[in-house]
């Protein structure tokens, strides 16, 4: 059960963390973060139907497809608003959810879909205990990835050029950084570990159309818990959220484990408006 | 605000060529008349001081519930039932989340939803939980008398959202909307307009929901849902967020469309989405807005007689102390502005001048010392607070689409008898330095007290009665 934990947490870490990055490169929240999940859950779908190659294989097939829809949400609802209020990208990108969302619906219908497993069904047997491969890969896979954004922040020119247009968009422009590139290179990035988490997720737990909300929804409390903007803060965040809802759900009812995350964002958000592990100022959103 | 005669035409035809209508017709423009009302309500609180809230389809749903287990007691006065449901819960929820700003108050109004939600589904002995209600419709109004009733209710909220908006109103709208220093500076209780936008926001979707109880004669928890929220989003940006009429114009289009591409299911909610994508993208403004034409704002002008409206002396700040992280911003500021004299605040870039008129204003609490004005301690209170004790200032960046004396002329208008003025003549043109110049003269001789910081030593010189002189966060001479 930790290990379910432990991996839907690290699922909920990708498609957190694709989404801080777009919110720290457009300084706005992307709504139509969750639909790129599921948009990647169909995507592997389909690759699957096609091709019939292995899951592990699908993955980057499935990265590449959505880091170009993550091009497309940059080009069409981000940097056309870039020096709008960033009410204006809100508006836009929920307009693209509902897009994305019924664009599948129409495509799909409403039947819920499974993506094909990752590592085949089953379970291994560690030191005595039954592991689960499906979620075992889970893990692995998200660490290597949250563990290669970071490398890339952190350690690359590419990654210190996305912070600094994070930080200061007008400064960056001004020390010759070209803004726009990277505002697609960051949501290109976002797009294709929002892929990723969907084709992962989507073995577990269906992919529905409608199901991109809920994601959003997941994103956007771990990375208002864990503070604005801070990568890791969005990843412990979203780790918080996946053993919530693991033992949450097993000690209360679904419904009140729901409840208890929500109210448990709003006493977060009135007492300590910079979430837990947040910057200072609320001044940047 | 003024609405454009044609409008009436979308504001009277619909009801009164309704009874003309077969009863599915009018069961149409009922629905444009709840979504319409949905919308007015959202239009105060999205529209007009730009709050990204996410909780009005929710109290559309409170309402809609209020109005179904209030109807078989009192019967159509269950529709005020609906609208009390809503502002109590608007009214309860919404204090603890004033302060937050754009993206946090979008979540936190998502989370309220959500609960709503949950409590529509979950608290089966009150709601009937998935089933939702039923049978409670015939001890409410239907058909044309319902009509009638949504119809003077949205013409009514149209108006008074007409009347409403004073110029002065709008500007102070704007200014929380745009540029929140600003009216923080200038005096303007944004929470408290927060505040009452919300719940006169939720009254009017709590009425709408129980409108729309009548209507289907169902509630369910979808009546909670977000498909609502989006609905009235997108109906709202589509036809105008700040239009008079955008609200009623949007709903027109959601509920006409779907029955224009009825054989298509699904497609028109694709249409939708994509022509609210288009709006936001090439026509901020909406389709009213479109129709109309563009509209200038009004810029502030100077008032023509110079003459505060708030007492006070003396400002006399003693040992003023701010520091950012490592970096000594203040390092014990003393000086003082007395009414009827000109203090020109100069020094270094980096040496604090900002700082001092931040720290006067209220923006940023002095980490140390004291700050009066005559005998009362302003050192903790806060912006709006202290611009209504008679302190008012203008920041370095005109707003979009404004001149260089813009933001004075607000200051001046707010009618404090201090100004704390922050580089006033930085990039201005031989004229606009001209004007500045005499209207400090003028403001010396009607008595106000003027902290006025720049660069252009010769001038502050020349029209000031004393210099102070900062670096590295000292008073230096």
């Amino acid at each position: 059960m930790i290990l379910n934990a432990l991996a839907l947490g690290m699922a909920y870490a990708l498609v957190a963390l694709g989404f801080v990055l777009a919110l720290n490169a457009s300084g706005a929240v992307n709504f139509a973060h969750g639909g790129l999940v599921v948009l990647g859950g169909a995507a592997a779908v389909l690759a699957d139907t096609w091709t019939g190659l292995p899951g592990p294989l699908l993955l980057p097939l499935v990265a590449v497809m959505l880091g170009a829809a993550g091009m497309i949400v940059a080009r069409v609802a981000i940097l056309p608003l870039l020096q709008r209020p960033p009410e204006a990208t809100f508006v836009a990108t929920i307009a693209l959810a509902a897009i994305i969302e019924q664009s599948l619906m129409l495509t799909m219908g409403s039947a819920p879909r499974t993506a094909p497993s990752l590592a085949g069904s089953g379970a291994l047997e560690i030191a005595g205990v039954a592991v689960g491969r499906q979620p075992l890969a889970i893990v692995l896979v998200s660490a290597l990835l949250v563990a290669a954004v970071w490398f890339v922040l952190e350690r690359t020119q590419v990654g210190r050029r996305m912070r600094a247009v994070a930080a200061d968009r007008a400064m960056a422009r001004a020390v010759g950084i070209p803004v726009a590139r990277y505002v697609l290179l960051s949501l290109a990035l976002a797009g294709a570990l929002a892929g990723v988490a969907g084709q992962l997720l989507g073995h577990q737990f269906l992919i529905v159309p409608t199901g991109g909300s809920g994601h959003m929804l997941r994103a956007y409390i771990a990375v208002a818990l864990g503070g604005w903007g801070s990568v890791p803060g969005a990843v412990l965040g979203a780790l918080g959220i996946g053993l919530f809802e693991t033992f949450g759900a097993a000690w209360l009812s679904d419904a009140w484990a729901e409840a208890a995350l929500y109210i448990a964002v709003l006493v977060v958000l009135s007492m300590r408006p910079q979430g837990l592990f947040g910057e200072p100022a609320g001044r940047r959103a | 605000m003024k609405l454009r005669w044609y409008w009436f035409a979308l504001l009277l035809l619909p009801p009164l060529l309704a009874p003309a209508l077969p009863p599915f017709g009018q069961r149409l423009v009922i629905l444009v008349g709840v979504y319409g009302l949905l919308g007015i309500g959202y239009q105060l609180v999205f529209g007009q001081l730009g709050a990204l809230n996410l909780a009005q389809g929710a109290l559309f749903g409170v309402g809609a519930y209020a109005a179904a287990l209030a109807a078989p007691t009192f019967g159509p006065y269950a529709f005020v039932v609906a609208m009390l449901a809503a502002v109590v819960v608007a009214a309860i929820a919404v204090v603890p989340i004033l302060r937050l700003r754009s993206h946090y108050f979008a979540l936190a109004t998502f989370a309220l939803a959500a609960l709503v939600n949950l409590a529509a589904l979950h608290l089966e002995s009150l709601t009937g939980g998935a089933n939702g209600l039923v049978g409670f419709a015939a001890a409410l109004p239907r058909g044309l008398p319902l009509l009638a009733f949504v119809w003077i209710c949205l013409n009514g909220a149209v108006l008074a959202q007409l009347k409403f908006l004073t110029p002065r109103r709008a500007e102070a709208a704007f200014l929380i909307r745009e540029a929140p220093l600003v009216a923080a500076t200038l005096g303007i209780n944004a929470n408290r307009w927060r505040f009452r936008a919300f719940v006169v926001g939720g009254a009017v979707a709590g009425l709408a929901g129980g409108v729309s109880a009548a209507v289907s004669g169902v509630v369910s928890p979808d009546a909670t849902g977000f498909p609502i929220m989006l609905l009235c989003l997108s109906s709202v940006v589509l036809g105008g967020a700040r239009h008079p009429v955008g609200a009623v114009l949007g709903a027109a289009i959601a509920v006409c469309l779907p029955e224009a591409f009825r054989q298509l299911d699904g497609a028109w909610l694709l249409a939708y989405a994509a022509a609210t994508l288009a709006v936001v993208l090439w026509a901020p403004q909406g389709l009213a807005g479109l129709i109309d034409g563009p509209e200038p704002r009004p810029l502030p002008q100077m008032p023509v007689r110079l003459m505060p409206s708030t007492n006070g002396k003396r400002i006399v700040l003693r040992g003023v102390k701010k520091h950012f992280g490592g970096v000594e911003a203040l390092a014990g500021v003393s000086m003082e502005v007395g009414r009827g004299e000109i203090v020109g605040l100069v020094g270094p870039n980096g040496s604090g001048k900002t700082t001092v008129l931040n720290v006067i204003s209220g923006l940023e609490p002095a980490d140390g010392g004291t700050i009066e004005l005559d005998d009362r301690h302003i050192e903790r209170l806060s912006a709006p607070v202290i611009a209504h004790a008679g302190i008012s200032r203008t920041f370095q960046s005109p707003l979009p689409g404004e001149g260089r004396l813009s933001g004075v002329a607000r200051a001046v208008g707010s009618g404090a008898a201090f100004l704390l003025f922050d580089e006033p003549l930085a990039g201005a043109n031989a004229q606009e330095r001209a004007e500045l110049v005499m209207l400090l003269e003028r403001l010396r001789v009607a008595g106000y007290g003027v902290l006025i910081v720049d660069h252009d030593m010769a001038l502050l010189s020349k029209i000031c009665d004393r210099l102070v002189s900062l670096d590295r966060g000292r008073v230096v001479g």
